[in-house]
């Protein structure tokens, strides 16, 4: 699925770095809709009856029959597909089957709730992660790449929902009561007006991401460090740190980006395991939620959601690659 | 996906109620039997309530366990827990249940009186008006019912108030309704008394706004997260209520409603899980609530197949279970053993037939008289209520000791077209009273009948009509014990036990009735919200 800047690679392409952000974003749509496909087909698999599902035992063969209708089951499954995927086109994600109101209404406000917890976590993890790998580099085999390898290495192997029950002991029930151990978003609130509430689940996903970039950026710059390039600055006499930021630092961040692009990924999954945790209002609980109920619009959204952030995340990722690796540049 | 029971109309795993006690109490007048004035308690437990000195003001923050996208507010209908907590807040219902059990005329209705055995008059209380200012009048009475009696609103009440006609409903006065049924009918005071039967004004839909008469009006409603609740400032009990606000809001997980509870972001939460209670418990500022509730699970043996068509065979199945020990492995002891009896809090429920323990011996002996030792059995469960899943692997367990191999079936789709097909099952039910209860799961024309009760031989059925029709309740309390009889000697019903409701407060709130025989949770959510308050 992706172009590993700096690998074999092939004849060099023309059209510079337009032509290779226009290839990659048509790229990222055949993508889409081939996720669009697996999603829908997955859907249908999905055990049991939605009609029947929402009825609950109180079904009768004619409210079955009816509802089936009202949700378009009768239809040929190729058919169904055509005209969800045309209402995705149309910015119309189809009707909750559970809550009778469009999946845009219903997702609306979790989605700017996930997005938020999300941009949170990736803005402290990422520069974080990039400044401990770095030090870490630098600094092999003293004591602090020493402990960093080994927290990092404790934190990569804990589940999120282990660490996020840890620091709810911790901090909210038991040791200390200093924060929210839930957090309450009141419907239309915004979780940036209550900032405390949410230190909690962003701590979480912070510690669920960040041993993993840690450690390739940590094994990146060492790989960097040395480097012939690397030796040829210093024997040319730079300074240090001319020599970590200009010549060390961009080259070792090409595949940390890939790795931080598959993390955030990652996270939009993972943190449907801290919304259920700390009762979060987001994507995460509404997914759980639409999978019980067999509410399969909403699943699909979401599914369909996921997917265009792995897109998106995998796009910029690459970009960014490209940006800091002059060698990648210069072949486009 | 457990938390969330599949729903079935009456039933969440806590639930419905009733039985005309108050008709017992009432005593029985001259061609009818008159539900009139405060009826002084006479329990024999007397549920206690929490102390403390009631302080104006606050906002009470309840977390209820399970919701999600299904969720609504409406006078007469649930689909989630939740749903139960937000009609309890807003909607009052004509006649109420007490803490004993017993009907009480302490709601909309002065009195309910059954003129003759299908007809019935409804006396409403003056000065009761709704949410928008509205009096409470007959019209809102009659347009209530008839809501109920629509087929197409899909409401729970529907089945319980069938025999109602909803043509032939008068209006007598601006407070008085007159129900003439299409068949006498005893149970009509029981069904008004079911929290989802609540009382809406002429025009209401689930759609539109929220108005009831309950003690608190819908600020806002957020569907699988929270609804914000107000106090109703015209209420038509004088000084009631106290919180300024109540807020629920929903837990699809049990353990973030614990830690809510622990850190303080709520007041209150339902349904706390057994390993958690002596956590609260050692809370300073935390207690629990245990209602005595009435939910089953019963096995369900279907009496016209193999190999429970031989009734030595039902028998044998019954005297295997060790029923306190299932209730402590199921429900940690947070509940009391049954007799294969529903229907406890009911006053005809007969507690004279001899408590049921395992005996293996006989087990076996009836199984070798039927010419089935060794037998091999599947037995169908799914995660539809809390203990079902359980109730059947322990079962399993305590069957092998008779030579009997139980196969646990857990299926997912076990509500699909198998359901009720099944020679032997778990399933789960409600607190219902008798006849209620019969109506829903004992009879030929009952939508759950597991257990395809009663044998065709038996005078059932006849003895249901006939107990339907008495008003006198001795008489019909004689006719229900020879009901309870025949199930108990012939039925397919494994009912081990009932199990509590068990919540936990913080002890700032004041006003819960602990040890209650309680339909809902948390004391009926404190009598929809007007009995608790916070103390000073």
């Amino acid at each position: 699925m992706l172009e590993r800047p700096g690998g074999t690679g092939g004849p060099a392409r023309t059209g510079g770095i337009r032509m290779f952000i226009l290839r990659r974003i048509l790229q990222g749509l055949l993508v889409l809709v081939l996720v669009s496909i697996v999603v829908f087909a997955a859907t249908q698999a999905l055990p049991g009856d939605p009609a029947r599902a929402i009825l609950g035992r109180g079904a009768t063969p004619a409210s079955l029959a009816a509802l089936r209708e009202q949700l378009h089951l009768n239809q040929p499954v190729v058919q169904q597909y055509l005209t969800w995927a045309t209402g995705l086109l149309h910015g119309d994600a189809g009707r909750s089957f559970a809550a009778q109101e469009p999946v845009s209404k219903l997702l609306g406000d979790r989605l700017v709730n996930t997005a938020f917890l999300l941009l949170c976590s990736g803005l402290i993890s990422i520069p974080l992660s990039i400044l401990i790998g770095s030090y870490a580099a630098l600094w092999r085999d003293r004591p602090f790449d020493v402990v960093t390898s080994l927290v990092t290495l404790v934190f990569a192997a804990l589940p999120e929902f282990v660490v996020g029950v840890a620091l709810v002991v911790l901090f909210a029930t038991t040791v200390f009561h200093i924060l929210p151990a839930i957090t309450l978003i009141p419907p239309g609130g915004r979780p940036w007006e209550q900032p405390i509430a949410i230190i909690l689940p962003t701590l979480t996903l912070v510690l669920a991401v960040t041993p993993y970039v840690v450690r390739i950026m940590r094994a990146s710059m060492v790989e960097v460090l040395e480097s012939d390039y690397v030796e040829m600055a210093r024997l040319k006499g730079l300074p240090e740190r001319l020599v970590l930021r200009r010549h060390a630092l961009p080259n070792a961040l090409g595949p940390t980006f890939q790795v931080i692009a598959i993390n955030l990924a990652y996270l939009a999954g993972g943190v449907i395991v801290v919304e259920y945790i700390f009762n979060y209002a987001g994507i995460g609980g509404a997914l759980r939620d639409a999978v019980s109920n067999r509410d399969l619009p909403v699943v699909q959204a979401i599914a369909m959601i996921i997917a265009g952030l792995y897109v998106v995340l995998n796009l910029l990722a690459d970009i960014a690659t490209i940006l800091v690796t002059p060698r990648l540049r210069t072949r486009l | 996906m457990a938390d969330t029971p599949i729903e079935r109309p009456g039933d969440l795993t806590a639930t419905a109620l009733t039985r005309r006690r108050l008709l017992i109490n009432a005593g029985v007048l001259a061609g009818g039997v008159m539900l009139a004035g405060p009826l002084a308690a006479c329990g024999t437990s007397t549920p206690t309530s929490t102390g403390g000195t009631p302080k104006r003001g606050g906002n009470f923050r309840l977390g209820v366990t399970g919701g999600g996208s299904g969720d609504i507010i409406d006078g007469q209908k649930i689909t989630t827990k939740p749903d139960q907590a937000r009609l309890v807040a807003g909607f009052e219902t004509l006649l109420e249940y007490d803490t004993n059990y017993k009907l009480q005329t302490t709601g909309l209705a002065e009195s309910v009186t059954q003129e003759a055995p299908d007809k019935w008059v409804i006396r409403l209380k003056q000065g009761i008006t709704f949410h928008n200012g509205k009096t409470l009048g007959a019209d809102d009475v009659i347009y209530s019912l008839r809501r109920i009696s629509d087929p197409k609103q899909g409401l729970f009440g529907t089945a319980g108030l069938a025999s109602v006609d909803p043509n032939n409903i008068t209006k007598v006065d601006d407070r008085t309704v007159r129900l003439n049924l299409k068949q006498a009918d005893s149970t009509i005071g029981d069904q008004l008394g079911q929290y989802y039967n609540g009382v809406v004004p002429v025009g209401y839909t689930r759609a539109g706004e929220q108005i009831g008469t309950g003690a608190y009006k819908v600020q806002s409603f957020t569907k699988g997260q929270q609804s914000v609740h107000v106090r109703n400032t015209s209420y038509w009990r004088s000084g009631l209520p106290y919180f300024d606000t109540v807020t629920i809001i929903d837990f699809p997980d049990v353990a973030a409603q614990v830690n809510a509870l622990l850190s303080g972001q709520i007041d209150a939460m339902t349904d706390i899980p057994a390993a958690q209670i002596s956590v609260a418990r050692s809370h300073s500022n935390l207690a629990i609530l245990e209602g005595q509730g009435a939910d089953w699970r019963p096995l369900c043996m279907a009496i016209d197949m193999p190999p429970f068509d031989d009734n030595n065979v039902r028998q044998a199945f019954r005297l295997m279970v060790d029923r306190n020990a299932m209730l402590q492995q199921v429900f940690s002891g947070h509940g009391r053993i049954a007799n294969d009896l529903y229907s406890p809090f009911d006053p005809a429920y007969d507690g004279s037939l001899p408590q049921r323990h395992q005996d293996i011996a006989q087990a076996k002996s009836l199984l070798s008289k039927a010419g089935k030792s060794n037998l091999v059995v599947d037995l169908h469960t799914t995660d539809g209520a809390a203990g079902m899943v359980d109730s059947a692997n322990i079962f399993a367990s305590q069957a092998k000791l008779a030579g009997v191999t139980v196969n646990v079936k857990n299926d997912p789709n076990y509500y699909g077209d198998q359901y009720l097909k099944l020679a032997f099952s778990v399933d789960f039910w409600g607190t219902r009273n008798f006849l209620p209860q019969v109506a829903n799961g004992s009879i030929p024309t009952a939508p759950y009948n597991e257990c395809h009760w009663p044998p065709s031989s038996s005078n059932y059925i006849s003895l249901y009509q006939q107990a339907l029709a008495e008003p006198n309740a001795g008489k019909r309390a004689d006719l229900i014990h020879q009901m309870q009889k025949l199930e108990y000697e012939q039925g397919g019903y494994i009912i081990p036990m009932f199990n509590n409701l068990v919540d936990a407060y913080s002890t700032k709130v004041g006003g819960f009735n602990n040890g209650s025989k309680a339909t809902l949770n948390l004391d009926s959510f404190g009598h929809g919200y007007r009995n608790i308050y916070f103390t000073s």
